[in-house]
């Protein structure tokens, strides 16, 4: 039966590349895991790949890539799931693609970024060789729940990982670091130094702060980003456990990619690679599509921050000030991808950072819900606001190829930074390039 | 400044996920931008009673289970002064989270019964079924307020609030949930206190309310100002695109055509 799933899986991939359909990467896997249940369970059994898991709300899709460099570049045979296709069926369509008709995988190692609630399920149908988890913040209420209750349904599978398995964590979010308490697996911890801290208060929106054991509040000696940074408890004596490492080369900007890329060196040190062979491959690093990546257009740069959450939005902000950005396009749309919640924008500090962009430019689903954080962002005091006019450096447009051709006006020696939702980030690529992705 | 308010924004960093904060910078800008003075004063588990009766307006949001396990335990000390606020008719708005706080008791899923504040005439159940998600668009109608625009946000809650008869409820729902599986009704109202599950959040995009907060505020705190006066005080603010958001959702959900 495994057989029939498989090749009728692989005509699925050939028929959507042929014909450009762009689902390649979740059909097959569809239609084996209706064909047989436990599909992944029997495949899995059958080869000797290593796993590695990668969940959390940011990073997942870069953290998959960096592992993925550092592992082929040290002579590694790896495959992945394809960005964005981290349910069952992606990583069932995955293994699809990567194995022979009769279900052999010829890989020594399989990287698949899973997503939050999904999680559990892939934990039911196979055992990892490694999990990575690099976070938990607020994302897409309305699609994933609250993380505390995330956290709940991840704990048990964890717990009932073999002691061969490894689990990665974040020491630095404190309710991630809490998922390492009481496993058999053995756990490992990466986390940042106290040199990085930054503006070192807890800012609205931060999550964790609070201890996931007692439920008193947290001390922190130190606060990176969010609720990230090494704290206490004072009452019941839980803390930041020691990390296993805290410094490495970097080869992308913001804070939040040194956690992704102290969790990929981990695991490769604990693969065996040296930490030389470890930086000599990221030197060689490419960002994955909307991750930083980097696109020229007609002649002019652009560069594409996916922004998805109030804590990843803030982040990317940040980021794009300590690079001197002038022009921005930012992109917010409500599909089902996206979350149809778009109230998180009022977690978004604008307002630390809407002075130092020249051009603001916004398009989208949900174009006039950012033009009104906007507005109410803006330090204009007096009650005469008239948006359009008065506050010229904001231009709105509600259809994104409008907004697109406004942003490839930016002069050439200057980049145009896009800041998109997810299903945006698609639509903005797609117009860019001409090409879909999924 | 001749007039000023200080604005009570119970527990920020325990009840503050789903962007609820956009409350409290609409209150705040539309205070500001009439040169109105604004003080936003964080109550929270250190915040002792009298930091909590200086405020003359509240706004409250929503949080996950555990976070409310721990403000349930801070409120039940400061539930005697938040009552007689709510009874001398400081406005506030509660959302979601809440809301619920402000009720009689709320049930769990198993059963278990958390006894609440019992500020309003409203009780929570969660029956365990599956959460209410969604936009939403409801008609006010209530004698207590004269909104001409329906009023629209997002709900996300797994219990359903009752409202008994001390309460009206806020208004009539046109698509979406409300309150409870069954009534279609949302919110409730007393006095010139608003719970609603209405997040969007609620205020920016129904300008409509937060100056209703903002005149009941400058009533309250300053009598001896008439209703013309404080309509003077409430000078227009261009919402073009407060409305241009709420019709974006409107058209998205059938209710007005494209």
């Amino acid at each position: 039966m495994t057989i029939m799933s498989i090749l009728l899986g692989k005509i699925v991939i050939l028929l959507s590349r042929l014909f450009n359909l762009g689902n390649g990467s979740t059909w097959p896997g569809q239609i084996a895991l209706s064909l047989e249940k436990n599909f992944l369970k029997k495949i899995t059994k059958k080869s000797k790949v290593k796993i590695i898991l990668i969940a959390g709300t940011n990073g997942k899709t870069t953290t998959a890539k960096l592992l993925s460099t550092i592992l082929l570049k040290n002579g590694k045979k790896v495959f992945q799931n394809t960005s964005g296709a981290n349910l069952l069926n992606g990583i069932a369509s995955s293994f699809i693609a990567n194995s022979s008709v009769q279900g052999n995988v010829d890989f020594e190692y399989a990287i698949f970024e899973v997503d939050e609630n999904t999680l559990p399920y892939v934990l039911q149908e196979l055992t990892p060789f490694a999990v990575i988890i690099l976070n938990l913040f607020r994302d897409q209420l309305d699609r994933y729940g609250e993380i505390d209750s995330i956290a709940k349904k991840w704990k048990d599978p964890l717990v009932k990982l073999p002691k061969e398995s490894n689990v990665f964590l974040n020491a630095d979010d404190s309710l991630v670091a809490f998922l390492g308490k009481g496993l058999q697996a053995s756990v490992h911890y990466f986390g940042l130094d106290i040199k990085d801290k930054s503006e070192n208060i807890l800012k609205h929106g931060s999550d964790s702060i609070y201890c996931p054991i007692c439920g008193k509040k947290l001390i922190f000696d130190a606060v990176f980003y969010s609720h990230l940074g090494i704290w206490e408890c004072k009452n019941c004596g839980f803390k930041r456990p020691n990390v296993d490492i805290a410094d490495f080369y970097i080869p992308l900007v913001g804070l939040y990619n040194k956690y992704n890329t102290l969790a990929a060196a981990l695991i490769s040190l604990k693969i065996g690679i040296t930490k030389e062979q470890i930086g000599k491959a990221l030197k060689s690093f490419q960002p994955a599509f909307g991750r930083q990546e980097k696109l020229s257009v007609a002649g002019k740069n652009i560069q594409i921050f996916l922004a998805k959450n109030p804590t990843g939005f803030n982040q990317n902000l940040q980021a794009l000030k300590s690079l001197g950005a002038k022009n921005v396009l930012i992109v917010l749309n409500d599909r089902i991808p996206d979350g149809r919640d778009i109230s998180w924008i009022w977690d978004i500090d604008f307002e630390s950072y809407i002075d130092s962009f020249k051009s603001v430019i916004i398009s989208g689903d949900r174009v006039y819900d950012m033009a009104l954080r906007f507005q109410y962002a803006s330090k204009i005091k007096n009650v005469k606001l008239k948006m359009k006019n008065e506050n010229s450096n904001l231009k709105i447009f509600e259809a994104l190829s409008g907004a697109v051709n406004f942003g490839l006006e930016t002069p050439e020696q200057e980049v145009l930074y896009i800041l998109p939702t997810y299903s945006a980030m698609l639509e903005v690529r797609k117009i860019l390039t001409g090409k879909k992705i999924l | 400044m001749k007039y000023s308010l200080n604005i009570g924004w119970l527990y920020p960093d325990l009840m503050s996920i789903y962007g609820d904060r956009g409350n409290i910078i609409s209150l705040t800008k539309r205070c500001q931008w009439r040169g109105i003075g604004v003080e936003v004063s964080p109550i929270s588990l250190q915040s002792s009673e009298k930091d909590l009766s200086s405020c003359d307006i509240l706004m409250m949001g929503g949080a996950q289970d555990s976070q409310q396990t721990i403000v349930a335990q801070d409120l039940s000390k400061k539930k005697k002064v938040l009552s007689e606020m709510v009874e001398s008719g400081i406005p506030g708005i509660y959302v979601c989270g809440g809301f619920q706080f402000l009720g009689h008791y709320y049930k769990e899923a198993d059963g278990t019964k958390i006894e609440q504040l019992g500020v309003l005439d409203v009780y929570t159940e969660n029956p365990g079924r599956e959460r209410l998600i969604g936009n939403i668009a409801i008609k006010v109608e209530n004698s207590k307020f004269n909104f001409k625009d329906l009023v629209v946000g997002f709900e996300n809650h797994g219990g359903r609030t009752i409202l008994g008869s001390k309460v009206e409820p806020l208004g009539k729902v046109i698509f979406g949930y409300g309150s409870n599986d069954s009534a279609k009704e949302e919110g409730a109202v007393y006095k010139n206190s608003i719970g609603t599950y209405l997040h969007g959040p609620i205020l920016p995009k129904n300008p409509e309310i937060a100056d209703w907060l903002i005149e009941k505020a400058l009533e309250k705190k300053y009598p001896s100002l008439s209703l013309g006066q404080i309509n003077n005080i409430l000078l227009p603010i261009d919402d073009s695109m407060s409305q241009k958001a709420k019709e974006a959702v409107l058209k998205m959900l059938g209710i007005v055509d494209n």
